[in-house]
């Protein structure tokens, strides 16, 4: 177990320098568990107990040669963090052995800071991500693609991306792998966070991470906000019960999904549990939004704040064009020629919201 | 003197010969007291006393006794003087230290008395280095008054398990504090750094320590700055001696194996931080 705690700490410090448990000061704790194998060799038993009154946590390890290490850190109190993502409601769900995950994530070069997932229902694909166009020519692309048949479990309801930060998921993969236990993989659209989890009979580990909102791609079908502009109206047409824009989840619907997809994202909102603009953090601090109940206009708004963060210049009027032209029936046939818009500066439905470049 | 026009005429003139067939059995425990630049060389018939001294609160010595060298030719009683010990250990390490099996360097160290330069003549592989390094006078050194008879509180540890206790130290403590006592905590290291503080405990009857002998129950604190030289010591030695005396001064004795198994000696002694009343 001690092994098992010390590693899970190290899982952590990979992502941030807090650690969670019962509230603990910055940067006491990781030392204590400096070296995993030191630990392992000598270590029988460690103990943790809080004393309330004096404000310590103590940390005590039994040691090899009847040798005691006592550390006695001083804490302080904060409010408990909780992500709140409800795994049942995704659409994508992954499930395989770590080694699987770690032998992608490890063909990424250690700078890496970002890889992009995402899955279609013939394939999951891993790609780096960059920010800036800049940094394509500097640095090595690395792109991966994986078989649905190599995954225990696989499921797509929502051709997706999720763009996220590698390096909390390489402390969690490396945790995993050393104690050979399946990791699954949850998520939506793009936006919405991805879960990372493992768990057996002693532990449960769960990694939410933030992702990206990414202009249109090459692949129609994963321009999925753009979709969001018909959804008034098509909501009623895919499902019948009234179901408020306010989740999110259900506006983002390709068009070109089956009947299971559909049923997937029909779960009635009342059981979501993002509130509007739910912030779920990264390292990264990637910003992440829910355009919940916001019509048409405020969604506008938000994606060019959103842009003008985020997105690579030639994007932001090729999305804005495709947003604002008419409603719902246009929507279909005019994707291709997204796509080819992409290439010029043209804009398919200028109504003048281009973003200067 | 001009260095360059020195007769080298064999033996006769120089009052001070060591010869080593390997150069790392007096490198390699030099470097466990190199925390300071000057090191004060005494020479007796025993063999070589090298000692480095820090605030006046430290001093490190490390013996190396007549017999580990090849040839030990002394003309006078005592000769002492004082070198930049960081050059010193340059010269040794001239062919560029490396651990290759059977390949040595060859160490004839020369000594022509006061105001002569400390003559090392290194060979390795048929190549032949000869270093002069100046020399000066020795500065007094401190006499801690140590002695066997004040000796409140020893043991003696393997060097293990210490080694692993001082990787872990917590370096924001000022102080390291050691308590020993005939009753528990028996022998304990304490750090108080910017997060809260830890404890190291040993018990008196743990395979780790070789000897217990504690009197009465001391707590004293050293400067961590101090003693943090002394892992370089720990981590060549395989047992070391920690012992106590009345006034709360710290002597630290390392046994150290060089690459032929033989023993030499490193020892640290170190003045307490501040006065903290021993319970009886």
């Amino acid at each position: 177990m001690k092994s098992l705690f010390g590693r899970a700490v190290h899982a952590l410090s990979r992502i941030g320098d807090e650690i969670w448990l019962e509230p603990l000061q910055k940067g006491s704790v990781l030392p204590l568990f400096r070296s995993v194998a030191t630990i392992e060799r000598s270590v029988y038993r460690c103990e943790i107990s809080i004393n309330v009154l004096n404000n310590r946590v103590m940390f005590q390890f039994n040691c090899k040669h009847g040798i005691t290490k006592t550390h006695n850190l001083r804490y302080q109190e904060c409010e408990a963090l909780q992500a709140v993502f409800p795994t049942h409601l995704c659409p994508n769900i992954l499930k395989s052995q770590p080694k699987l995950l770690s032998d992608v994530v490890m063909h990424f070069p250690t700078s890496q800071e970002e890889i992009t997932l995402s899955i279609s229902p013939i394939k999951v694909k891993f790609k780096s991500y960059f920010e800036e166009e800049n940094d394509h020519i500097r640095s090595v692309c690395t792109e991966m693609s994986v078989h649905p048949d190599e995954f225990d479990y696989f499921q797509v309801g929502v051709d997706s991306e999720a763009t996220f930060c590698l390096k909390e998921l390489r402390g969690l993969l490396s945790f995993a792998e050393t104690h050979g236990l399946p990791v699954s993989v949850h998520f939506g659209a793009p936006g919405r966070p991805v879960s990372f989890s493992v768990e057996d009979m002693v532990l449960e580990a769960v990694v939410v991470l933030s992702t990206l909102v990414i202009a249109a791609s090459e692949n129609p079908s994963q321009v999925s906000i753009v979709q969001e502009a018909p959804v008034p109206r098509n909501i009623s047409d895919v499902c019948p019960a009234s179901t408020p824009i306010a989740d999110n989840s259900v506006a983002n619907i390709s068009k070109h999904e089956g009947p299971l997809e559909a049923e997937v994202a029909c779960v009635p909102s009342e059981n979501s549990t993002f509130p509007l603009g739910e912030q779920v953090a990264s390292s990264q601090g990637s910003p992440v939004f829910f355009p919940a109940s916001f019509h048409m206009k405020n969604l506008l708004q938000l994606h060019r704040e959103e842009m003008d963060l985020l997105r690579p210049k030639g994007m932001h009027s090729l999305l804005f064009g495709a947003v604002s032209s008419s409603m719902a029936d246009g929507i279909a046939s005019e994707l291709p020629s997204l796509v080819c818009a992409s290439d010029t500066e043209d804009d398919a439905g200028d109504d003048g919201v281009r973003v200067e470049e | 003197m001009p260095l360059s026009t020195q007769s080298q005429s064999g033996n006769d003139e120089y009052i001070l010969v060591a010869s080593l067939d390997n150069a790392r059995n007096l490198s390699n425990i030099l470097k466990a007291i190199s925390f300071k630049d000057h090191a004060i060389f005494n020479v007796t018939q025993n063999g070589l006393k090298v000692t480095i001294e820090d605030s006046k609160c430290l001093q490190a010595n490390a013996f190396i006794q007549a017999d580990i060298f090849q040839e030990f030719t002394l003309k006078e009683d005592v000769v002492g003087f004082q070198v930049n010990l960081t050059v010193l250990l340059d010269c040794l390490t001239i062919f560029g230290g490396s651990t290759v099996p059977g390949v040595n360097t060859a160490l004839r160290m020369c000594y022509n008395g006061y105001g002569y330069p400390l003559t090392l003549f290194l060979e390795e592989g048929g190549v032949v280095t000869v270093c002069k390094i100046n020399t000066q006078e020795p500065e007094e050194l401190i006499d801690f008054d140590f002695c066997s008879t004040n000796v409140t509180n020893k043991v003696i540890l393997q060097s293990d398990s210490l080694k692993e206790a001082f990787s872990e130290l917590d370096m924001t403590s000022e102080v390291l504090q050691l308590t020993m006592s005939p009753s528990h905590p028996y022998f304990r290291l304490s750090t108080f750094g910017n997060s809260g503080n830890a404890h190291y405990d040993y018990p008196k009857d743990s395979d780790m320590m070789e000897l217990f002998q504690c009197t009465k129950t001391q707590t004293n604190r050293y400067k961590m700055s101090l003693l943090k030289p002394s892992t370089k010591a720990l981590a060549l030695s395989c047992k070391v001696s920690v012992r106590t005396d009345g006034r709360g001064f710290l002597s630290l004795q390392y046994l150290v194996r060089n690459d032929d198994g033989q023993i030499c000696f490193v020892e640290y002694y170190c003045c307490p931080d501040e006065e903290v009343e021993s319970n009886e």
